[in-house]
């Protein structure tokens, strides 16, 4: 674990000294802001707009950092060449794809910790309360559902030649099971024969993100989730992303780098 | 001697790109060891299969049949890595990261206790000259300083085995001078390094044997001054009678 | 030759102008228009759709789901600016969970009906309802409307549901009667604006002579219709005369009443309850009468 670890500070290393986190912060602290700063009907204790904005922009960030941040990772080792010096040390290929995987995972959650900080405290200077149980929830669910994510995109940047189509699927792929994902089996209904199957294979074969968007929720102080099932989720989201890193190290495992 | 490299037979083949050929044959049946201590070259002309056969030792390719051992252990073990060092022909590093950083993540692959880590690391900085820039990103390094830290990454686990893919390309005459002292100071050491050159003049000097590959294929094999005193020239000659150049 | 160019220049300048300023008096110049053209008032639409669900907590159907009892917006139901048209249990457009899949996923998102003027979630949550605190919940639905009248200035319902909300329910009533007004501007004599305005004045504003004034010109706007009325129509005809007849009798002006629901009954959809009321008015025309009485006739 030590060498996983050792590729895993390195990636965190990478994240925080690009650029694309800090843009994407401030980004969505100048749009909530200006969003806020808005009155309507001279009140100023409207509050949940402005909070469906905020987890709105997060959400768009976080699908953003993870995948572009991992899309990248595989190909620009090898595209820069710095894949041959790492592998002529003793680490398996295994621990350099878990390493990355582990890396990028902590890094969007470090992100994700910042962003939700800076909800909380668009929310407290609202609504003068502060729903910590419902907020944390809500927040290490996200970062479930990028462990989802991350393997995904980890698993197609060694499937797809460049990084912009790998991204561009995982954002496609992302976008489409979280709005329609949940209404598959009502499409699967209405259809007949080779076509049910064909959805309703879809419908259990893909991970199902929907279930991490709990935003609704937080807009609208719902009650925390059961935590049965919120560590049913989360497990959910561990052996998906594992199905997926574990692809992802048999494909690699075999793969001539020269 | 013991065997430090032991190769036996090695074939590789790749999937050919050309029209009308399903595959090309990389290596063909290479056998050949290098001894502890030694500093062998391994030459040939382009495309003649020195790359390939470094990355099957490096566990970069698989080889479609034969074997490879470095100090007993299969190449595809990780732990056969833990003596070698390697420095590849083209030296890019993680450009956000400074030398040390670098050296330090290095360090760590190699399970280099902590205590020990950063006088290792100072050492081979100083080795290296890079003790001034250590603290700058890599991406503000010349092609020389790159070079450098290539070097010292090899160096970073006190290797017994140096495999270097052409050392000094692209360097000016001081830089080869550098790598050449290198090479003589890890031999007085006892460490034993493979490289490969294209520098028939450096390799005829530094080496103690030599092996000349062409078209995958093992042509000659020995220690630098038998082959010279058999064939009666030196080693530039004797490489282009092997590949079968003919001047115009 | 140069005079007549001059005159030719300046001829074709002076016929030119109005026309051009006429023309550009026709196109859309705001932001939103330019940029969006027609598909603003899909955007409008689902901003107002969006304050439903806001109303709801987020319980809400989606294009997949039963949408048979949320085909009228329930805020706007409740606020009496569209006809209610729902059918079936609001809570049951879900149905029961067709497999584990869903069964799990309905336990990370809203799944208890609520409405914000009735406590909303915690209210839910709580089992209670917690009735509507002073500016209360409700007021979360208020962006989504004002940006929904911002994309469709045209859409009035969106003016008639800010406005119920503003005023009975949070009390802000300049904030509805502003909001009202410029709906006016966008949409200059709508009998609904009207009415909702007039509503105001009588009801917030205690002022009966402006609401009067208000319904009458309602009325006459809707009168100087040369088709044929349509529904919508006939349905704003009949809520302004009634007003009208009941702010007539309330001040024993019985004649004024009796004449305002003689307007009403061509358009009510009973008009043989009408046809009795005006029979008790003539009644009481003819004897002298008190303002208490006359009220507890004229109650359906």
């Amino acid at each position: 674990m030590n060498n996983v670890f050792a590729v895993t500070g390195i990636v965190i290393k990478e994240m925080y000294r690009r650029k694309d986190f800090y843009v994407l912060l401030i980004l969505t602290v100048l749009i909530t802001g200006v969003m806020g700063s808005v009155t309507f009907f001279n009140d100023e204790k409207i509050s949940r707009y402005l909070k469906e904005i905020c987890l709105l922009l997060i959400w768009i960030s976080s699908l953003v950092i993870a995948i572009t941040t991992v899309a990248r990772q595989m190909p620009s080792e090898k595209e820069n060449r710095t894949i041959f010096p790492l592998l002529a040390k003793p680490i398996t290929r295994g621990q350099v794809l878990f390493g990355k995987f582990l890396g990028c995972w902590l890094a969007c959650g470090i992100a994700l910790l910042c962003f939700y900080v800076f909800f909380g405290a668009i929310t407290v200077s609202r609504e003068h309360q502060f729903h910590f149980l419902s907020y944390f929830q809500a927040a290490t669910l996200h970062w479930f559902m990028l462990a989802i994510l991350i393997g995904m995109a980890l698993l197609g940047s060694l499937i797809f030649a460049a990084p912009s189509s790998n991204a561009t699927i995982c954002f496609v792929a992302a976008t489409a099971i979280l709005l329609v994902g949940r209404h598959l089996n009502q499409v699967a209904l209405t259809l007949r024969g080779g076509q049910q199957t064909f959805v309703y294979g879809v419908y259990y074969a893909i991970p199902h993100l929907e279930i991490f968007d709990v935003r609704d929720l937080i807009i609208h102080n719902w009650p925390g989730i059961a935590w049965p099932y919120y560590a049913t989720a989360a497990l959910y989201a561990l052996i998906y992303g594992g199905l997926f890193v574990t692809a992802a190290c048999l494909i690699f495992r075999r793969k001539a780098l020269n | 001697m013991n065997a430090v490299l032991r190769i036996d037979n090695l074939r590789v083949e790749y999937r050919s790109k050309e029209v009308g050929q399903r595959t090309k044959v990389a290596v063909n049946g290479l056998t050949l060891s290098v001894s502890c201590g030694e500093v062998f070259g391994f030459l040939g002309p382009n495309g003649a299969g020195k790359t390939t056969t470094m990355n099957v030792l490096l566990g970069f390719v698989n080889a479609t049949s034969g074997s490879a051992r470095i100090f007993g252990v299969d190449v595809r073990e990780t732990i056969a890595r833990q003596r070698l060092g390697y420095l590849p022909e083209l030296t890019y590093y993680y450009k956000f990261l400074t030398a040390e950083e670098l050296l330090r993540f290095y360090a760590k692959l190699f399970r280099i206790p902590r205590a020990e880590r950063e006088s290792r690391i100072d050492a081979v900085l100083k080795l290296v000259e890079l003790e001034a820039a250590s603290k700058r990103p890599i991406k503000t390094y010349s092609k020389g300083m790159q070079q450098r830290v290539g070097l010292a990454q090899a160096l970073i686990n006190n290797p017994d085995l140096l495999i270097l893919d052409e050392p000094t390309s692209g360097l000016d005459p001081i830089g080869r001078m550098k790598v050449r002292e290198i090479i003589q100071r890890l031999k007085s050491e006892g460490r034993t390094v493979f490289f490969s050159s294209h520098e028939l003049g450096e390799v005829e000097t530094v080496c103690d044997r030599v092996a000349i590959l062409n078209q995958g294929e093992l042509k000659v094999e020995g220690s630098v001054d038998d082959l010279v005193h058999q064939h009666q020239c030196n080693l530039e000659q004797l490489f282009l009678k092997v590949i079968g150049y003919r001047a115009v | 030759m140069l005079a007549l160019l001059f005159v030719l220049c300046f001829g074709t300048a002076a016929w030119l102008d109005p026309r051009y300023t006429a023309l550009r008096a026709q196109r859309p110049t705001d932001v939103l228009s330019v940029l969006m053209g027609d598909s603003r008032k899909m955007f409008a639409n689902h901003f107002f759709v969006k304050a439903d669900a806001y109303f709801h907590s987020g319980f809400y159907p989606t294009i997949f789901d039963n949408h048979e009892s949320f085909q009228t917006p329930h805020m706007a139901g409740d606020a009496g600016a569209m006809k209610d048209e729902n059918e079936g249990e609001e809570t049951a457009f879900m149905g029961e969970p067709r497999d584990f899949i869903e069964r799990f996923t309905r336990h990370f998102m809203p799944a208890m009906h609520t409405h914000l003027d009735e406590g909303g979630a915690e209210g839910a949550a709580a089992g209670a309802d917690l009735g509507e605190a002073p500016g209360g919940q409700v007021r979360e639905i208020l962006p989504w409307l004002q940006l929904s009248a911002e994309l469709d200035p045209n859409r009035i319902e969106t003016y008639m549901v800010t406005s119920y909300w503003l005023r009975k329910r949070m009390g802000r009533v300049n904030e509805a009667e502003q909001f009202l007004r410029e709906g006016l501007r966008s949409n200059p004599g709508d009998s609904a604006l009207l009415f909702e305005l007039g509503r105001l004045y009588q009801e917030d504003r205690k002022n009966d002579d402006r609401a009067r004034n208000l319904w009458e010109l309602g009325i006459q706007r809707i009168q100087e219709e040369k088709k044929p009325l349509s529904d919508p129509d006939k349905f704003m005809l009949g809520n302004l005369s009634l007003s009208l007849s009941r702010l007539e009798e309330s001040h024993g002006n019985l004649s004024d009443a009796l004449r305002w629901l003689e307007v009403f009954k061509p358009v009510s959809p009973h008009p043989s309850q009408v046809q009795r009321q005006i029979d008790e008015l003539r009644d009481r025309l003819g004897e002298p009468v008190s303002s208490v009485t006359s009220k507890e006739q004229a109650a359906p």
